[in-house]
């Protein structure tokens, strides 16, 4: 311990004092106490703390991940000048050295992070209380229930159209539409009606109302807190002013709880929020939302137009489970674990090649891993149909590169699952079984592997040979 | 301790050869090396450039692997993490961190040797006394001069107490005071029993210090053994004595012809050495506290680097005078006995100091500052029997000094 704590001590001392780590310092500095006197958002408090968490956390990150790659310099510098003679002919096993140099590097990766998490914290607290709109009840109550919160979020039970579905199909039978259909799939003709049932469930004609039940919603059920319920709707017919009203119940009297009649004046094809006290929420964390397709407002006109609620625009109820603080530090928890793996992904590079290959290699492996996602899509797109590997030029190359990708794939994170920054910034939960994850991925499996293989490298390699 | 049977290093058919891109063989630079060094040697590896000195050293060290082989240090493997707990390196160049001032360069590595922090702390300040550069221990190493840089790459390599030395080219790019330094530090921890390995081109050096040496040339071994064994002139006597009348030298010169039948072929003051004049302008610089930002090579030998029994060495200034001085004592000090029989040179030596003694008593403040064109050069041609050679060595170094061998005149002498 005492050698991988000395190693680990070298690196930060050389970090700082070359300068490396001091340029990513002041860079970072210079992005968080710029952005609050440049940034606007959409003009509210709101939109301006938004603003400021996803662009200086997104700074933040990216200094450090290119501070982390730029670090790894140490390691080829030590080859290259030849340090190394003096440490490996010191009474420490080589394991440790690579190990310190990683503690080294992630040490100083936690100081910078925790530094710009305290500054973060600082300057939102800053804003909220200097910005011109913050005075303003309707604003500072939205930045307090919508971003400087944690937020978690329980999507709607799906309605159980089964029986409507079975019933449907045996009279189906019975009325023999299925006979004489040599391609008859009673599965595949049970799936298309619950399609019909489904769509028809969606779409909420004039004066008619749907239901959507939630449960486990978690929240402290008094009064004064409020739950929100998110969703967005669409027309089917035109809307003169693209507005539509509507009415939502929340509360379940069977149950005990006190109803609260939310009427919305809402925009289509927009995400909107719907506050309620969140004593609607039954002793049994059940809530009950009935959304009445019926203009409340009198002396407003309404077009009788079918709304409709698409399947993949989930209606969601959020609540609050935990403060913003907590929720920031989970989501640079996670930021910490991309950098440990970035950390040992530069040692690796360095024990193969010396400067700049190390740090172009570790650099194009911090790009794969943040648009993993993308490149997956891109070759499932590619390679969705039958490509034969030898029908031309184009498709050999392509089957080259997907399978070798493939290969990759088992090592290569993917940084976009444990992205939490669009969490933290909408004032969702980073929830700790997400961290977890991110910890077990990145950390204990991705890391340790290639913190591994470092060490099989630097064991194997001479350094005092000088063909490299 | 090191048990005596087992040699400190042992290499058995060590070969090495670096290989191209395409893993052809490119160089050999060691080829079927035999080496074995005892424990308590002061063992000097020469050679010209290219000769596998260094590749030799780096084998020893675990920083290349063999071709072909086996190496064992201490009787172990050299990647043996315990045996290199007991080595102390000094390589050609400074490796050291630029970005590290010089107490925390010594506080890193003492880390990586797993010593108490008590122990760093005490054992960088006496390293840092020892080389000189306390006054600039808050400096990077970036900014020394190569000379402080490899002031401090000797304290790290001592910062263990090692038990076994290598030094590569450890005087290179050394001032001469600092050259002597590493000399002195080097006859020091032999005379405590640690085991040395020398590699120099700087001969002088080695035949300073060393033992035992071995010659390499292309890689491979070419000649080896002591060194008082392969450099020894057994056709010359020489004695040192203060400074002769000319009538004295006269006398001195029928005195041999009569006992030897042989001439005396050449008599002369004998010029001090560049080294210790150098050594004495900075040592009365120092004493004057003229400022310098380089190394002051004032500082005290680390306790525990000192040998434990001996306690004449108390600084280094003292061993650097101590080496450069004939002390005004030693021609009143009795001679050890010396086991071989007292032969015809003693009886000139003894009559050498019969009739010099009263130039002796006059001279007794000249001896206090010997750097001085009053001593005399004495050298005879076969004028001894060869058995008695060993003998009159002794002999004289037991009345002169060790520093007599210093005052050998160099081949430009004129009688």
């Amino acid at each position: 311990m005492t050698c991988i704590w000395a190693v680990a001590r070298q690196m930060i001392a050389e970090g700082i004092r070359m300068k490396i780590a001091f340029v990513f310092l002041v860079l970072i500095g210079v992005v968080l106490v710029g952005l609050p006197f440049s940034i606007e958002g959409d003009g509210s408090v709101a939109g301006a703390v938004q603003s400021f968490i996803s662009y200086s956390l997104l700074a933040s990150g990216f200094f450090l991940s290119l501070l982390t790659i730029f670090m790894s310099r140490s390691l080829s510098d030590d080859f290259v000048n030849q340090n190394l003679f003096l440490i490996v002919s010191k009474p420490i096993p080589r394991w440790q050295f690579i190990l310190g140099k990683w503690a080294g590097m992630t040490l100083l990766n936690l100081a910078f992070l925790s530094f710009a998490g305290l500054s973060v914290y600082g300057m939102v607290r800053y804003i909220q209380s200097s910005h011109p709109t913050a005075a303003n009840e309707r604003d500072a109550r939205e930045l307090h229930e919508e971003v400087l919160t944690a937020r978690h979020a329980r999507k709607y039970i799906e309605p159980d159209l089964t029986a409507l579905v079975e019933q449907e199909f045996e009279k189906n039978l019975e009325l023999g539409i299925y006979a004489n259909r040599p391609d008859f799939d009673p599965e595949a003709m049970k799936l298309s009606i619950f399609r019909k049932y489904d769509a028809r469930w969606r779409l909420v004609p004039p004066r008619d109302s749907r239901v959507f039940n939630f449960d486990s919603v978690l929240c402290n059920r008094s009064k004064d807190e409020t739950i929100q319920l998110r969703y967005k709707a669409e027309v089917t017919g035109y809307a003169p002013d693209e507005v539509f009203r509507a009415v939502f119940r929340f509360g379940d009297p069977l149950k005990g709880t006190p109803l609260y009649d939310v009427p919305v004046r809402h925009t289509i094809r927009r995400y909107h929020l719907v506050r309620a006290p969140a004593d609607c929420v039954a002793e049994d964390h059940t809530l009950k939302v009935t959304f009445f397709n019926e203009n409340p407002f009198a002396e407003e006109k309404q077009a009788h137009n079918l709304l409709e609620i698409r399947k993949g625009d989930d209606v969601e109820v959020l609540f609050a489970v935990g403060a913003f603080g907590w929720n920031l530090v989970r989501m640079l928890v996670l930021m910490m674990c991309k950098l440990m793996f970035l950390a040992a992904v530069s040692i690796l590079s360095a024990t193969v090649f010396s400067f700049p290959v190390a740090c172009l290699t570790t650099f194009t492996i911090y790009v794969l891993a943040s648009v993993r996602r993308f490149l997956e899509e891109s070759f499932d797109f590619l390679l969705g149909s039958d490509v034969k590997l030898f029908d031309s030029l184009r498709d050999f190359l392509l089957q080259a590169t997907a399978q070798v990708y493939a290969m990759l794939q088992w090592l290569l994170p993917d940084f976009g699952r444990f992205d939490a920054l669009e969490t933290l910034v909408n004032g969702r939960n980073v929830g700790l079984v997400w961290v977890l994850q991110g910890v077990a991925d990145l950390v204990i499996l991705k890391t340790v592997v290639v913190l591994g293989l470092a060490i099989l490298l630097f064991y194997r390699r001479e350094v005092a040979e000088t063909s490299f | 301790m090191v048990k005596q049977d087992i040699p400190v290093v042992q290499t058995v058919g060590l070969c090495k050869s670096f290989k191209d891109f395409w893993r052809r063989p490119r160089v050999e630079a060691v080829k079927d090396l035999n080496l074995e060094i005892q424990p308590g040697e002061v063992f000097g590896l020469l050679g010209p450039n290219g000769s596998g000195k260094t590749t030799t050293i780096k084998m020893l060290l675990g920083l290349l692997y063999p071709t072909r082989g086996r190496i064992s240090l201490f009787g172990r493997s050299p990647s043996d993490v315990a045996v290199k707990a007991r080595i102390g390196f000094l390589p050609e160049e400074s490796y050291l961190y630029r970005f590290l001032v010089a107490h925390e360069t010594l506080d890193y590595f003492g880390s990586l040797f797993r010593l108490p922090r008590r122990i760093r702390k005490d054992r960088t300040e006496k390293l840092l006394d020892m080389v000189g550069l306390r006054h600039e221990a808050k400096r990077p190493i970036g900014e020394y001069s190569k000379g402080m840089a490899r002031r401090i790459g000797l304290a790290q390599a001592l910062i263990n107490d090692p038990e076994f030395l290598i030094l590569d080219e450890p005087t290179s790019g050394l001032d001469p005071v600092g050259a002597r330094q590493i000399k002195d530090v080097i006859r020091e921890l032999g005379r405590k029993g640690k085991t040395i390995l020398l590699s120099s081109h700087v001969l002088s050096d080695v035949e300073d210090v060393c033992d035992r040496v071995t010659i390499l040339y292309g890689g491979q071994q070419r000649a080896a053994g002591d060194i008082s064994e392969l450099l020894r002139n057994r056709d010359v006597t020489q004695f040192t004595t203060p400074a002769l009348s000319t009538e004295t030298i006269e006398q001195l010169g029928q005195l041999v012809r009569k006992l030897e039948k042989k001439d005396i072929l050449e008599v002369s003051n004998p010029r001090t050495k560049l080294e210790d004049y150098f050594l004495q302008i900075v040592e009365e610089a120092q004493r004057a506290n003229i400022r310098t930002s380089g190394a002051r090579a004032s500082g005290e030998m680390p306790e525990f680097l000192k040998v434990a029994a001996d306690s004449t060495t108390d600084t280094v200034i003292d061993t650097l005078i101590e080496a450069t001085t004939i002390p005004a004592t030693e021609e009143t000090k009795q001679p050890s006995p010396v086991e071989e029989p007292v032969d015809r040179t003693r009886e000139i030596v003894e009559s050498l100091l019969k009739q010099s003694a009263d130039d002796t008593a006059n001279s007794e403040d000249e001896m206090a500052n010997p750097i001085t064109s009053s001593d005399t050069n004495v050298n005879t041609d076969e004028g001894l029997p060869k058995t008695s050679h060993r003998a009159d060595s002794a002999v004289i170094d037991e009345l002169l000094g060790p520093s007599a061998n210093d005052n050998r005149p160099s081949d430009g002498d004129k009688p």
